[in-house]
Protein backbone atom coordinates (compact mmCIF):
# COMPACT_ATOMS: atom_id res chain seq x y z
CA UNK A 1 0.00 0.00 0.00
CA UNK A 2 1.69 3.49 -1.11
CA UNK A 3 1.21 6.11 0.88
CA UNK A 4 2.30 8.92 -1.86
CA UNK A 5 -0.34 11.78 -1.89
CA UNK A 6 -1.72 12.28 -5.10
CA UNK A 7 -3.06 16.08 -6.09
CA UNK A 8 -6.10 16.23 -9.20
CA UNK A 9 -4.03 16.44 -12.19
CA UNK A 10 -1.31 14.71 -11.01
CA UNK A 11 0.08 12.13 -13.47
CA UNK A 12 -0.34 8.41 -12.69
CA UNK A 13 1.88 6.70 -15.12
CA UNK A 14 1.07 5.82 -19.02
CA UNK A 15 -2.62 3.39 -18.97
CA UNK A 16 -0.38 0.77 -20.65
CA UNK A 17 1.55 -0.16 -17.60
CA UNK A 18 -1.19 0.88 -15.58
CA UNK A 19 -4.92 0.01 -15.27
CA UNK A 20 -7.85 2.86 -14.27
CA UNK A 21 -9.75 2.70 -11.05
CA UNK A 22 -11.74 4.67 -8.98
CA UNK A 23 -11.41 8.17 -9.21
CA UNK A 24 -8.65 8.48 -11.62
CA UNK A 25 -9.29 10.12 -15.36
CA UNK A 26 -7.46 9.65 -18.49
CA UNK A 27 -6.00 11.72 -20.92
CA UNK A 28 -4.34 11.36 -24.13
CA UNK A 29 -1.75 8.02 -23.29
CA UNK A 30 -1.74 8.46 -19.52
CA UNK A 31 -3.83 8.32 -16.47
CA UNK A 32 -4.62 10.92 -14.09
CA UNK A 33 -5.42 11.18 -10.62
CA UNK A 34 -8.73 13.12 -9.90
CA UNK A 35 -9.15 14.15 -5.94
CA UNK A 36 -6.59 14.69 -3.77
CA UNK A 37 -5.97 11.65 -1.99
CA UNK A 38 -3.47 8.56 -0.60
CA UNK A 39 -2.44 6.42 -4.18
CA UNK A 40 -3.50 2.72 -3.82
CA UNK A 41 -1.86 0.29 -6.14
CA UNK A 42 -3.79 -3.51 -6.14
CA UNK A 43 -1.84 -5.98 -8.12
CA UNK A 44 -3.72 -6.99 -11.08
CA UNK A 45 -4.69 -10.77 -10.31
CA UNK A 46 -5.85 -11.87 -14.04
CA UNK A 47 -2.99 -13.22 -16.28
CA UNK A 48 -4.40 -11.31 -19.12
CA UNK A 49 -3.80 -8.02 -18.21
CA UNK A 50 -0.83 -7.84 -15.82
CA UNK A 51 -1.28 -4.11 -15.32
CA UNK A 52 -1.96 -2.96 -11.62
CA UNK A 53 -5.10 -1.04 -11.02
CA UNK A 54 -4.61 2.33 -9.50
CA UNK A 55 -7.15 4.15 -7.18
CA UNK A 56 -7.61 6.62 -4.79
CA UNK A 57 -9.73 5.80 -2.07
CA UNK A 58 -11.79 9.19 -0.90
CA UNK A 59 -11.04 10.21 2.43
CA UNK A 60 -14.60 11.54 3.27
CA UNK A 61 -15.90 7.97 1.99
CA UNK A 62 -18.63 8.21 -1.06
CA UNK A 63 -20.23 10.96 -1.64
CA UNK A 64 -22.99 9.91 -3.52
CA UNK A 65 -24.66 6.16 -3.86
CA UNK A 66 -24.21 4.43 -7.44
CA UNK A 67 -25.44 1.34 -8.91
CA UNK A 68 -25.26 -1.79 -7.11
CA UNK A 69 -24.62 0.81 -3.86
CA UNK A 70 -25.61 -1.10 -0.64
CA UNK A 71 -27.68 2.00 1.40
CA UNK A 72 -28.94 2.38 4.71
CA UNK A 73 -32.27 4.75 4.69
CA UNK A 74 -35.83 5.50 6.82
CA UNK A 75 -39.19 4.68 4.95
CA UNK A 76 -41.22 7.67 4.48
CA UNK A 77 -43.57 7.42 3.04
CA UNK A 78 -45.86 4.37 1.87
CA UNK A 79 -48.73 3.75 -0.82
CA UNK A 80 -50.00 0.11 -2.22
CA UNK A 81 -46.96 0.50 -5.42
CA UNK A 82 -44.34 1.31 -3.61
CA UNK A 83 -42.74 3.26 -0.69
CA UNK A 84 -40.14 6.17 -0.51
CA UNK A 85 -37.32 6.56 1.50
CA UNK A 86 -34.73 8.64 2.20
CA UNK A 87 -31.55 7.37 2.12
CA UNK A 88 -29.25 8.69 5.23
CA UNK A 89 -26.06 6.70 4.56
CA UNK A 90 -23.94 4.26 2.19
CA UNK A 91 -22.22 0.85 2.29
CA UNK A 92 -24.31 -2.36 4.62
CA UNK A 93 -23.51 -0.81 8.07
CA UNK A 94 -23.66 2.94 6.80
CA UNK A 95 -20.24 3.39 7.07
CA UNK A 96 -19.86 6.94 5.30
CA UNK A 97 -23.05 9.63 6.34
CA UNK A 98 -24.41 11.69 3.56
CA UNK A 99 -24.44 15.30 4.35
CA UNK A 100 -28.39 15.38 3.20
CA UNK A 101 -30.73 12.74 2.69
CA UNK A 102 -31.22 11.74 -1.25
CA UNK A 103 -34.93 10.59 -2.33
CA UNK A 104 -35.40 6.91 -3.38
CA UNK A 105 -38.85 4.44 -3.71
CA UNK A 106 -38.82 0.51 -3.59
CA UNK A 107 -41.19 -0.59 -6.08
CA UNK A 108 -43.90 -3.27 -4.76
CA UNK A 109 -42.07 -5.77 -7.62
CA UNK A 110 -38.77 -4.85 -6.00
CA UNK A 111 -39.62 -5.95 -2.38
CA UNK A 112 -38.79 -9.81 -2.38
CA UNK A 113 -37.37 -11.90 -4.62
CA UNK A 114 -39.74 -14.77 -4.65
CA UNK A 115 -43.87 -14.83 -4.96
CA UNK A 116 -43.16 -11.01 -5.89
CA UNK A 117 -46.99 -10.77 -7.27
CA UNK A 118 -48.22 -11.76 -4.00
CA UNK A 119 -46.12 -8.64 -1.97
CA UNK A 120 -48.17 -6.29 -0.49
CA UNK A 121 -46.14 -2.83 0.88
CA UNK A 122 -48.22 -2.40 3.66
CA UNK A 123 -47.06 -5.97 5.12
CA UNK A 124 -43.69 -5.25 3.98
CA UNK A 125 -42.86 -1.57 5.22
CA UNK A 126 -44.19 0.75 7.76
CA UNK A 127 -42.92 4.21 7.73
CA UNK A 128 -40.08 5.06 10.15
CA UNK A 129 -38.06 1.74 9.43
CA UNK A 130 -34.43 1.33 8.73
CA UNK A 131 -34.03 -0.42 5.58
CA UNK A 132 -30.85 -1.65 4.08
CA UNK A 133 -31.17 -2.04 0.32
CA UNK A 134 -29.21 -1.78 -3.13
CA UNK A 135 -29.59 0.53 -5.82
CA UNK A 136 -30.90 -0.83 -8.98
CA UNK A 137 -31.75 2.23 -10.86
CA UNK A 138 -30.06 6.09 -10.80
CA UNK A 139 -33.98 6.47 -11.12
CA UNK A 140 -35.85 9.43 -12.29
CA UNK A 141 -35.37 13.01 -11.70
CA UNK A 142 -36.32 12.53 -8.01
CA UNK A 143 -35.64 9.31 -6.52
CA UNK A 144 -33.14 6.15 -6.59
CA UNK A 145 -34.66 3.03 -7.21
CA UNK A 146 -33.58 0.52 -4.41
CA UNK A 147 -34.11 -3.49 -4.05
CA UNK A 148 -34.89 -5.39 -1.12
CA UNK A 149 -34.95 -8.76 -3.09
CA UNK A 150 -32.44 -10.41 -1.34
CA UNK A 151 -31.89 -12.10 2.47
CA UNK A 152 -29.83 -9.48 3.98
CA UNK A 153 -31.84 -6.58 2.66
CA UNK A 154 -34.43 -5.28 4.31
CA UNK A 155 -35.78 -3.79 7.79
CA UNK A 156 -32.95 -4.17 9.84
CA UNK A 157 -34.57 -1.57 13.01
CA UNK A 158 -38.37 -1.60 13.56
CA UNK A 159 -40.95 0.14 15.59
CA UNK A 160 -44.46 -1.18 16.41
CA UNK A 161 -47.12 0.53 16.35
CA UNK A 162 -46.99 1.02 19.85
CA UNK A 163 -43.62 2.60 19.73
CA UNK A 164 -41.51 0.75 21.07
CA UNK A 165 -38.51 -1.42 19.35
CA UNK A 166 -39.23 -4.44 17.68
CA UNK A 167 -37.19 -7.70 17.45
CA UNK A 168 -37.25 -9.67 14.47
CA UNK A 169 -38.40 -13.38 14.54
CA UNK A 170 -38.45 -14.76 10.90
CA UNK A 171 -38.03 -13.58 7.39
CA UNK A 172 -41.05 -12.15 7.66
CA UNK A 173 -42.24 -10.50 10.77
CA UNK A 174 -41.09 -8.42 13.57
CA UNK A 175 -42.46 -8.90 17.16
CA UNK A 176 -43.18 -6.43 20.07
CA UNK A 177 -40.99 -7.63 23.27
CA UNK A 178 -43.54 -5.59 25.11
CA UNK A 179 -47.14 -6.61 23.86
CA UNK A 180 -46.08 -9.61 21.79
CA UNK A 181 -48.04 -8.31 18.75
CA UNK A 182 -46.80 -9.05 15.75
CA UNK A 183 -45.82 -7.25 12.31
CA UNK A 184 -45.08 -7.66 9.33
CA UNK A 185 -42.11 -6.44 7.91
CA UNK A 186 -39.13 -7.27 4.75
CA UNK A 187 -36.89 -8.34 8.05
CA UNK A 188 -33.14 -8.22 6.88
CA UNK A 189 -31.31 -11.32 7.33
CA UNK A 190 -28.76 -10.33 10.31
CA UNK A 191 -25.49 -9.99 8.92
CA UNK B 1 -32.20 46.98 -10.68
CA UNK B 2 -34.35 45.82 -7.83
CA UNK B 3 -34.23 47.60 -4.72
CA UNK B 4 -33.77 45.87 -1.33
CA UNK B 5 -37.04 45.52 0.06
CA UNK B 6 -36.12 43.40 2.92
CA UNK B 7 -33.91 45.75 5.39
CA UNK B 8 -33.66 49.54 5.72
CA UNK B 9 -31.18 50.34 3.34
CA UNK B 10 -28.98 54.09 3.88
CA UNK B 11 -29.54 56.48 1.13
CA UNK B 12 -27.68 54.98 -2.47
CA UNK B 13 -24.55 56.70 -2.32
CA UNK B 14 -25.15 59.88 0.47
CA UNK B 15 -23.78 58.88 3.71
CA UNK B 16 -20.43 58.11 3.36
CA UNK B 17 -18.55 59.88 6.18
CA UNK B 18 -16.55 62.41 5.13
CA UNK B 19 -12.32 61.01 5.86
CA UNK B 20 -9.75 63.66 6.37
CA UNK B 21 -6.04 63.89 5.50
CA UNK B 22 -3.53 65.63 7.11
CA UNK B 23 -0.58 67.43 5.54
CA UNK B 24 1.21 66.00 8.48
CA UNK B 25 0.69 62.36 6.86
CA UNK B 26 2.50 62.16 4.23
CA UNK B 27 2.21 58.68 3.54
CA UNK B 28 -1.64 59.30 3.25
CA UNK B 29 -1.36 61.69 0.50
CA UNK B 30 1.29 59.71 -1.59
CA UNK B 31 0.32 57.04 -3.79
CA UNK B 32 1.73 54.04 -2.14
CA UNK B 33 4.72 52.64 -4.56
CA UNK B 34 4.66 48.65 -5.54
CA UNK B 35 7.70 47.95 -3.07
CA UNK B 36 8.08 44.25 -4.96
CA UNK B 37 9.43 43.22 -7.91
CA UNK B 38 7.36 43.43 -11.57
CA UNK B 39 7.35 39.64 -11.82
CA UNK B 40 6.80 39.28 -7.93
CA UNK B 41 3.25 38.17 -6.59
CA UNK B 42 2.27 38.81 -3.05
CA UNK B 43 2.27 36.98 -0.23
CA UNK B 44 -0.74 34.52 0.11
CA UNK B 45 -2.06 32.48 3.04
CA UNK B 46 -4.11 29.50 1.80
CA UNK B 47 -5.93 27.30 4.14
CA UNK B 48 -8.52 24.43 3.25
CA UNK B 49 -11.13 23.23 5.26
CA UNK B 50 -12.27 25.78 7.44
CA UNK B 51 -16.35 25.66 7.82
CA UNK B 52 -17.05 22.31 9.20
CA UNK B 53 -20.59 22.54 7.75
CA UNK B 54 -19.63 23.14 4.24
CA UNK B 55 -18.33 19.69 2.74
CA UNK B 56 -15.42 22.28 1.44
CA UNK B 57 -14.36 25.55 2.44
CA UNK B 58 -10.73 27.56 1.83
CA UNK B 59 -10.02 31.04 3.28
CA UNK B 60 -7.23 33.02 1.27
CA UNK B 61 -5.85 36.24 2.57
CA UNK B 62 -3.45 38.68 0.85
CA UNK B 63 -1.57 40.38 3.60
CA UNK B 64 -0.76 44.42 2.77
CA UNK B 65 2.57 45.00 1.18
CA UNK B 66 3.87 46.64 3.93
CA UNK B 67 2.55 47.58 7.47
CA UNK B 68 0.65 50.71 7.72
CA UNK B 69 2.21 53.56 9.05
CA UNK B 70 1.73 54.76 12.52
CA UNK B 71 0.14 57.58 11.48
CA UNK B 72 -2.69 57.22 13.55
CA UNK B 73 -5.37 57.79 10.72
CA UNK B 74 -7.92 55.04 10.98
CA UNK B 75 -7.42 55.06 6.89
CA UNK B 76 -5.33 52.07 5.37
CA UNK B 77 -3.09 52.98 2.47
CA UNK B 78 -3.05 49.94 0.94
CA UNK B 79 -6.06 47.32 1.05
CA UNK B 80 -5.30 43.86 1.81
CA UNK B 81 -7.61 40.67 0.24
CA UNK B 82 -9.35 38.28 2.39
CA UNK B 83 -11.64 35.67 0.23
CA UNK B 84 -13.93 32.67 2.41
CA UNK B 85 -14.98 29.97 0.05
CA UNK B 86 -17.46 27.39 1.20
CA UNK B 87 -18.39 24.38 -1.24
CA UNK B 88 -21.75 22.88 -0.80
CA UNK B 89 -22.39 19.45 -2.48
CA UNK B 90 -22.67 17.29 -4.32
CA UNK B 91 -25.98 17.46 -3.12
CA UNK B 92 -29.58 16.08 -4.23
CA UNK B 93 -31.20 18.98 -6.94
CA UNK B 94 -34.42 20.79 -5.63
CA UNK B 95 -37.66 18.62 -6.50
CA UNK B 96 -38.89 20.93 -9.45
CA UNK B 97 -35.41 20.07 -11.20
CA UNK B 98 -34.82 18.33 -14.02
CA UNK B 99 -33.03 14.91 -14.66
CA UNK B 100 -29.32 15.93 -15.34
CA UNK B 101 -26.86 13.06 -15.89
CA UNK B 102 -24.05 15.94 -14.82
CA UNK B 103 -23.02 17.70 -12.43
CA UNK B 104 -25.04 21.00 -11.89
CA UNK B 105 -22.56 23.69 -10.89
CA UNK B 106 -24.01 27.14 -9.53
CA UNK B 107 -21.18 29.70 -8.02
CA UNK B 108 -22.18 33.48 -6.29
CA UNK B 109 -20.25 35.59 -5.39
CA UNK B 110 -20.70 38.46 -2.75
CA UNK B 111 -18.58 41.13 -1.38
CA UNK B 112 -19.46 42.19 2.28
CA UNK B 113 -21.09 45.40 2.67
CA UNK B 114 -17.63 46.49 4.38
CA UNK B 115 -15.29 44.60 1.71
CA UNK B 116 -14.03 47.96 0.08
CA UNK B 117 -14.08 51.40 0.92
CA UNK B 118 -17.34 52.16 -1.15
CA UNK B 119 -19.90 50.29 0.64
CA UNK B 120 -21.67 47.57 -0.56
CA UNK B 121 -25.48 46.45 -0.66
CA UNK B 122 -26.82 43.02 0.67
CA UNK B 123 -28.04 42.15 -2.47
CA UNK B 124 -25.37 40.60 -5.12
CA UNK B 125 -25.35 43.62 -7.67
CA UNK B 126 -24.35 43.33 -11.52
CA UNK B 127 -20.39 43.41 -11.02
CA UNK B 128 -20.64 40.34 -8.56
CA UNK B 129 -23.01 38.49 -10.66
CA UNK B 130 -20.54 38.90 -13.07
CA UNK B 131 -17.72 37.84 -11.18
CA UNK B 132 -19.93 34.30 -10.74
CA UNK B 133 -20.20 33.80 -14.40
CA UNK B 134 -16.60 34.14 -14.88
CA UNK B 135 -15.82 31.79 -11.84
CA UNK B 136 -18.13 28.72 -12.91
CA UNK B 137 -16.66 29.24 -16.73
CA UNK B 138 -13.38 29.13 -14.88
CA UNK B 139 -14.32 25.89 -12.52
CA UNK B 140 -16.92 24.08 -15.09
CA UNK B 141 -13.56 23.26 -17.43
CA UNK B 142 -11.78 21.39 -14.42
CA UNK B 143 -14.90 19.54 -12.85
CA UNK B 144 -15.62 15.95 -13.80
CA UNK B 145 -19.14 16.27 -13.66
CA UNK B 146 -20.58 13.23 -15.39
CA UNK B 147 -19.11 11.73 -12.12
CA UNK B 148 -22.26 13.21 -10.42
CA UNK B 149 -25.46 12.57 -11.88
CA UNK B 150 -28.61 14.12 -10.08
CA UNK B 151 -26.79 16.18 -8.29
CA UNK B 152 -25.90 19.81 -8.04
CA UNK B 153 -22.88 22.00 -6.17
CA UNK B 154 -23.18 25.19 -4.96
CA UNK B 155 -19.83 27.36 -4.64
CA UNK B 156 -20.57 30.34 -2.65
CA UNK B 157 -17.94 32.78 -2.35
CA UNK B 158 -17.40 35.82 0.47
CA UNK B 159 -15.43 38.31 -0.14
CA UNK B 160 -14.39 39.91 3.63
CA UNK B 161 -12.02 42.24 1.91
CA UNK B 162 -11.83 43.37 -1.68
CA UNK B 163 -9.35 45.12 -3.28
CA UNK B 164 -9.17 48.28 -4.13
CA UNK B 165 -10.18 49.75 -7.71
CA UNK B 166 -7.68 52.62 -7.43
CA UNK B 167 -5.99 54.87 -4.99
CA UNK B 168 -8.18 56.74 -2.88
CA UNK B 169 -6.40 59.95 -3.41
CA UNK B 170 -7.94 60.16 -7.08
CA UNK B 171 -11.25 60.27 -6.12
CA UNK B 172 -13.99 57.29 -6.77
CA UNK B 173 -14.77 58.32 -10.40
CA UNK B 174 -11.31 57.20 -11.21
CA UNK B 175 -11.79 53.55 -10.53
CA UNK B 176 -11.47 51.30 -13.52
CA UNK B 177 -12.97 48.13 -12.19
CA UNK B 178 -9.33 47.02 -11.75
CA UNK B 179 -9.78 45.59 -8.53
CA UNK B 180 -12.24 42.67 -9.44
CA UNK B 181 -9.58 41.32 -11.88
CA UNK B 182 -7.08 40.45 -8.79
CA UNK B 183 -10.93 39.62 -7.06
CA UNK B 184 -11.63 36.89 -9.50
CA UNK B 185 -8.06 35.48 -10.26
CA UNK B 186 -7.92 35.19 -6.46
CA UNK B 187 -11.71 33.81 -6.27
CA UNK B 188 -10.62 31.18 -8.37
CA UNK B 189 -7.38 29.74 -6.18
CA UNK B 190 -10.13 29.43 -3.54
CA UNK B 191 -12.74 27.98 -5.29
CA UNK B 192 -10.15 25.48 -6.41
CA UNK B 193 -8.90 24.91 -2.94
CA UNK B 194 -12.56 23.96 -1.52
CA UNK B 195 -13.18 22.04 -4.43
CA UNK B 196 -10.59 19.74 -3.99
CA UNK B 197 -11.38 19.72 0.05
CA UNK B 198 -15.24 18.57 -0.54
CA UNK B 199 -13.39 15.93 -2.62
CA UNK B 200 -15.31 16.38 -6.08
CA UNK B 201 -13.74 15.56 -9.38
CA UNK B 202 -11.52 17.35 -10.78
CA UNK B 203 -9.44 17.39 -13.60
CA UNK B 204 -6.60 19.49 -12.27
CA UNK B 205 -5.83 22.20 -9.80
CA UNK B 206 -7.37 25.39 -11.62
CA UNK B 207 -5.32 28.58 -10.23
CA UNK B 208 -5.95 32.45 -11.06
CA UNK B 209 -3.27 34.81 -12.30
CA UNK B 210 -3.43 38.31 -12.94
CA UNK B 211 -1.44 41.02 -14.92
CA UNK B 212 -1.59 44.44 -15.97
CA UNK B 213 -0.24 46.69 -18.29
CA UNK B 214 1.03 50.07 -16.29
CA UNK B 215 2.28 53.50 -17.00
CA UNK B 216 5.57 53.58 -15.74
CA UNK B 217 7.68 55.48 -13.15
CA UNK B 218 6.20 59.36 -14.13
CA UNK B 219 4.00 58.25 -16.07
CA UNK B 220 7.02 57.08 -19.15
CA UNK B 221 6.46 53.99 -21.10
CA UNK B 222 4.74 50.57 -19.84
CA UNK B 223 5.38 48.31 -18.36
CA UNK B 224 3.54 44.86 -17.47
CA UNK B 225 3.20 43.77 -13.92
CA UNK B 226 2.49 40.32 -12.21
CA UNK B 227 -0.07 40.40 -9.72
CA UNK B 228 -0.97 44.43 -9.59
CA UNK B 229 -2.47 46.50 -6.71
CA UNK B 230 -4.35 48.67 -8.32
CA UNK B 231 -3.65 51.38 -5.84
CA UNK B 232 -0.22 51.20 -6.44
CA UNK B 233 -0.12 51.12 -10.16
CA UNK B 234 -2.11 53.33 -13.18
CA UNK B 235 -3.48 50.37 -15.30
CA UNK B 236 -4.20 50.40 -18.69
CA UNK B 237 -4.70 46.98 -19.09
CA UNK B 238 -5.42 43.82 -17.44
CA UNK B 239 -5.40 40.61 -17.58
CA UNK B 240 -6.95 37.41 -15.58
CA UNK B 241 -6.64 33.75 -16.53
CA UNK B 242 -7.70 30.69 -14.71
CA UNK B 243 -5.32 28.16 -16.01
CA UNK B 244 -4.32 24.46 -15.28
CA UNK B 245 -0.71 23.85 -15.31
CA UNK B 246 -0.25 19.77 -15.71
CA UNK B 247 -2.49 19.98 -18.78
CA UNK B 248 -1.81 23.36 -19.72
CA UNK B 249 -4.94 24.26 -20.64
CA UNK B 250 -7.01 27.66 -19.56
CA UNK B 251 -10.49 27.80 -18.61
CA UNK B 252 -11.21 31.58 -18.69
CA UNK B 253 -9.62 34.70 -19.80
CA UNK B 254 -10.70 37.82 -18.40
CA UNK B 255 -8.80 40.53 -20.41
CA UNK B 256 -9.73 45.04 -19.79
CA UNK B 257 -8.52 47.58 -21.05
CA UNK B 258 -6.54 48.81 -24.59
CA UNK B 259 -3.57 46.64 -24.49
CA UNK B 260 -2.28 47.12 -28.34
CA UNK B 261 0.36 45.07 -29.20
CA UNK B 262 1.63 43.55 -25.60
CA UNK B 263 -1.89 41.58 -25.74
CA UNK B 264 -0.17 37.91 -25.78
CA UNK B 265 3.11 39.33 -23.42
CA UNK B 266 -0.12 40.19 -20.69
CA UNK B 267 -1.78 36.44 -21.52
CA UNK B 268 1.54 34.63 -20.78
CA UNK B 269 2.29 37.16 -17.79
CA UNK B 270 -0.90 36.26 -16.38
CA UNK B 271 -0.45 32.67 -16.68
CA UNK B 272 3.20 33.05 -15.18
CA UNK B 273 1.72 34.76 -12.05
CA UNK B 274 -1.18 31.60 -12.46
CA UNK B 275 1.71 29.16 -11.64
CA UNK B 276 2.98 31.29 -8.99
CA UNK B 277 -0.44 30.88 -7.01
CA UNK B 278 -0.58 27.25 -7.51
CA UNK B 279 2.37 26.56 -5.54
CA UNK B 280 0.25 27.79 -2.71
CA UNK B 281 -2.51 26.15 -3.76
CA UNK B 282 -0.88 22.23 -3.57
CA UNK B 283 0.47 23.41 -0.64
CA UNK B 284 -2.52 24.23 1.03
CA UNK B 285 -3.84 20.96 -0.98
CA UNK B 286 -1.38 18.66 0.78
CA UNK B 287 -1.77 20.59 4.36
CA UNK B 288 -5.67 20.11 4.38
CA UNK B 289 -5.04 16.36 3.48
CA UNK B 290 -2.59 16.08 6.43
CA UNK B 291 -4.77 17.49 8.94
CA UNK B 292 -7.94 15.33 7.35
CA UNK B 293 -5.50 12.10 7.95
CA UNK B 294 -4.46 13.03 11.85
CA UNK B 295 -8.01 12.79 12.99
CA UNK B 296 -8.43 9.39 11.18
CA UNK B 297 -7.09 7.44 13.72
CA UNK B 298 -9.14 9.03 16.60
CA UNK B 299 -11.85 7.04 15.35
CA UNK B 300 -9.92 4.19 15.76
CA UNK B 301 -9.76 3.14 12.01
CA UNK B 302 -6.21 4.49 10.59
CA UNK B 303 -6.52 2.79 7.56
CA UNK B 304 -8.81 -0.65 5.89
CA UNK B 305 -11.05 1.90 4.04
CA UNK B 306 -13.38 4.42 4.39
CA UNK B 307 -14.31 5.64 7.92
CA UNK B 308 -14.54 2.37 9.00
CA UNK B 309 -14.42 3.75 12.60
CA UNK B 310 -17.90 4.97 12.38
CA UNK B 311 -19.20 2.02 12.05
CA UNK B 312 -22.52 1.07 13.42
CA UNK B 313 -24.12 -2.02 14.02
CA UNK B 314 -27.73 -1.97 12.41
CA UNK B 315 -28.13 -5.56 12.14
CA UNK B 316 -31.29 -5.31 14.21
Amino acid sequence: MASTIALPGQLLGPTKSNTIGPVTHISGPNLYASIAGPLVSTPSTSKSSPAATISIPRPSGALLPELATTVIGKITRTNPRQASLSILALGPNGASVLREPLPALIRQQDIRATEIDKVKVAESFRVGDVVRAVVISLGDERAYYLTTARNELGVVMAWSEGGNVMVPVSWREFVDEGTGVREGRKVAKPV
Amino acid sequence: MQADRRRINAPAGGTAPPTFTFADHPDLLRRPTRTRKPDEHRKIFLRTGIVPSASGSAYYEVPPAKPAPSTGSLVPTSSSLKITCTVHGPRPLPRNAAFSPNLLLSTHVKFAPFATRQRRGYVRDASERDLGVHLETALRGVIIGDRWPKSGCEVVITVLEGEEDGWFGEGREKGGGWGMMSVLAECITVASAALVDAGIDCVDLVSGGTAALVKGEGGEGEAVVLDPAPAEHEVTAACVVAYLQSRDEITEMWMKGDAGDSTEGLMDQAVRAAVMSRTVLVEAVKEGLKVGGDVQPVNGAPKGGEGKGKDVDMTG
